[in-house]
């Protein structure tokens, strides 16, 4: 085994699983607190943007072209250094909390932008034919219009998760400890590149795998097209 | 009066060291999207003959690329190619960003490439070869023309990605326009936000023309339904 041990040292690897799996752990955490905050402000945000009031669409508008145009990386930056100034308890944020909000503003316009796709992807025949054979309005939203959007957006928004997941590795650049901050604190501690990133590689696989299982899923329950990814 | 002649000064001091910063990302980003196009565009070509094996291990690739942050890509390339004791892996910070960001694209644009293809009714296809065009010849002469017209629009949504990938090689400093930014601070500690909204406002006035025109070229070339953002 000394060859395997010259091209991968599991031995070291294995002395550092508590700082991989606490690192797993904060990604999944802070992925989940940026999902269910994003989705939540997401739909506040495809409503807003279908609204007729200029005053309510056009700052939307404006927010979500300025989130897409410019890199995550700037947009981190700008809430680390930023917040404090801006809000009075800002000084009381640790970086996972500046972490999660940075996160969640840069994750909200996608979200948003796909769940107006869905609403929209429901056909208008579709509304105007419940209404006709005597459905009420809110019948309509339940039984026809939600059934539909549901199934268009899933698919997407699970994809938006994998790349939210992803982002999260952004994060270590303001001294967040999750995945990637493991294997940064792996590399500084032994200064072996090929186990600590490709360590980190795998873990960050190992999640990528676990959500494309849960589409697979997803996509047999809903019987609709293949995850998108972003 | 006085802070906006302070932040004028700033801007006036700052802009041509910010504009090499740019053009370094501007160069980047179109090695990057070349190469990366070129590998792609063969990737997506081979996944579409839909011979098994071969399909198998490009979607693995694509897995790799896509399950795994730009960030990680980006460690591997510059810190782990290195110790294979391959004189050629032996990347400078420049190399080895170009190498990683093309890869990154080219899981991107495989997707893209695949998708227009399989866009093209079949009908074309099977059109060409009845009357008697090879494969190759049906590829040539009607799928691809058909398909890579549809590709335009998902392209300079993905070359907006690339743009906005480069930011990150900042930690390996490469100096683009973000890390120009940092060093500029070093200078203006002060001044941290004014700074970073300026970097912001470059990489918008570069990147929104580029999703303007992916948001045109979908009503003038089509849409296959692939939404990069």
């Amino acid at each position: 085994m000394g060859w395997l041990q010259s091209v991968f040292n599991f031995r070291i690897v294995s002395q550092y699983w508590e700082v991989f799996a606490q690192g797993i752990v904060n990604t999944i955490l802070i992925s989940a607190v940026c999902l269910v905050l994003s989705l939540s402000f997401g739909i506040l945000v495809a409503l807003g943007r279908r609204s007729s009031n200029p005053l309510i669409w056009r700052p939307l508008a404006v927010y979500i072209q300025a989130i897409r145009s410019t890199p995550l990386l700037i947009q981190i930056y700008l809430i680390y250094y930023g917040l404090p100034a801006l809000l009075p308890f800002g000084n009381f944020l640790n970086e996972t909390q500046t972490g999660i909000i940075a996160l969640t503003i840069h994750t909200t316009p996608y979200m948003g932008e796909i769940i107006r796709a869905g609403l929209e992807s429901v056909h208008r025949g579709q509304i105007e034919g419940a209404l006709s054979v005597g459905m009420t309005p809110r019948q309509t939203m339940t039984n026809v219009v939600l059934p539909q959007a549901i199934a268009n957006v899933v698919p997407p928004l699970l994809g938006q998760t994998a790349v939210l997941i992803k982002d999260t590795s952004l994060l270590s650049i303001i001294a967040v400890f999750e995945l990637m901050g493991a294997g940064l604190r792996m590399f500084s501690e032994t200064v072996i590149a090929t186990e600590s990133y490709v360590t980190t590689a795998v873990c960050y696989l190992a999640i990528y795998a676990m959500m494309l299982g849960l589409s697979g899923l997803v996509q047999r329950k809903l019987g609709g097209s293949a995850w998108q990814e972003n | 009066m006085e802070w906006f002649a302070h932040k004028w000064d700033i801007i006036d001091q700052l802009t041509p060291f910010l504009l090499q910063g740019l053009w370094t990302t501007f160069k980047i980003s179109i090695v990057a999207i070349f190469f990366g196009s070129i590998l792609g565009f063969v990737l997506g070509v081979l996944k579409t003959l839909q011979i098994y094996p071969l399909e198998k291990l490009i979607n693995t690739y694509l897995h790799l690329l896509r399950g795994s942050p730009y960030l990680v890509q980006l460690y591997i390339v510059y810190f782990v190619f290195p110790s294979f004791n391959i004189s050629w892996l032996n990347f400078d910070s420049f190399t080895a960003a170009v190498v990683s960001l093309s890869l990154y694209t080219s899981s991107y644009v495989t997707e893209i490439v695949a998708s227009a293809i399989f866009a093209v009714p079949t009908g074309q296809s099977e059109a060409s070869r009845s009357v008697g065009m090879t494969k190759a010849q049906a590829y040539r002469y009607v799928i691809l023309p058909q398909a890579l017209k549809m590709t335009i629009p998902p392209m300079a949504s993905v070359y907006v990605i690339v743009i906005k990938s480069t930011a990150v090689l900042s930690v390996i400093g490469i100096a683009e326009l973000t890390r120009q930014g940092e060093v500029a601070i070093m200078r203006m500690p002060g001044d941290i936000m004014f700074i970073y909204s300026l970097i912001a406002i470059f990489y918008f006035f570069y990147c929104f023309p580029v999703l303007r025109f992916s948001k045109w070229a979908e009503t003038r070339f089509g849409s296959i339904g692939i939404d990069l953002k």
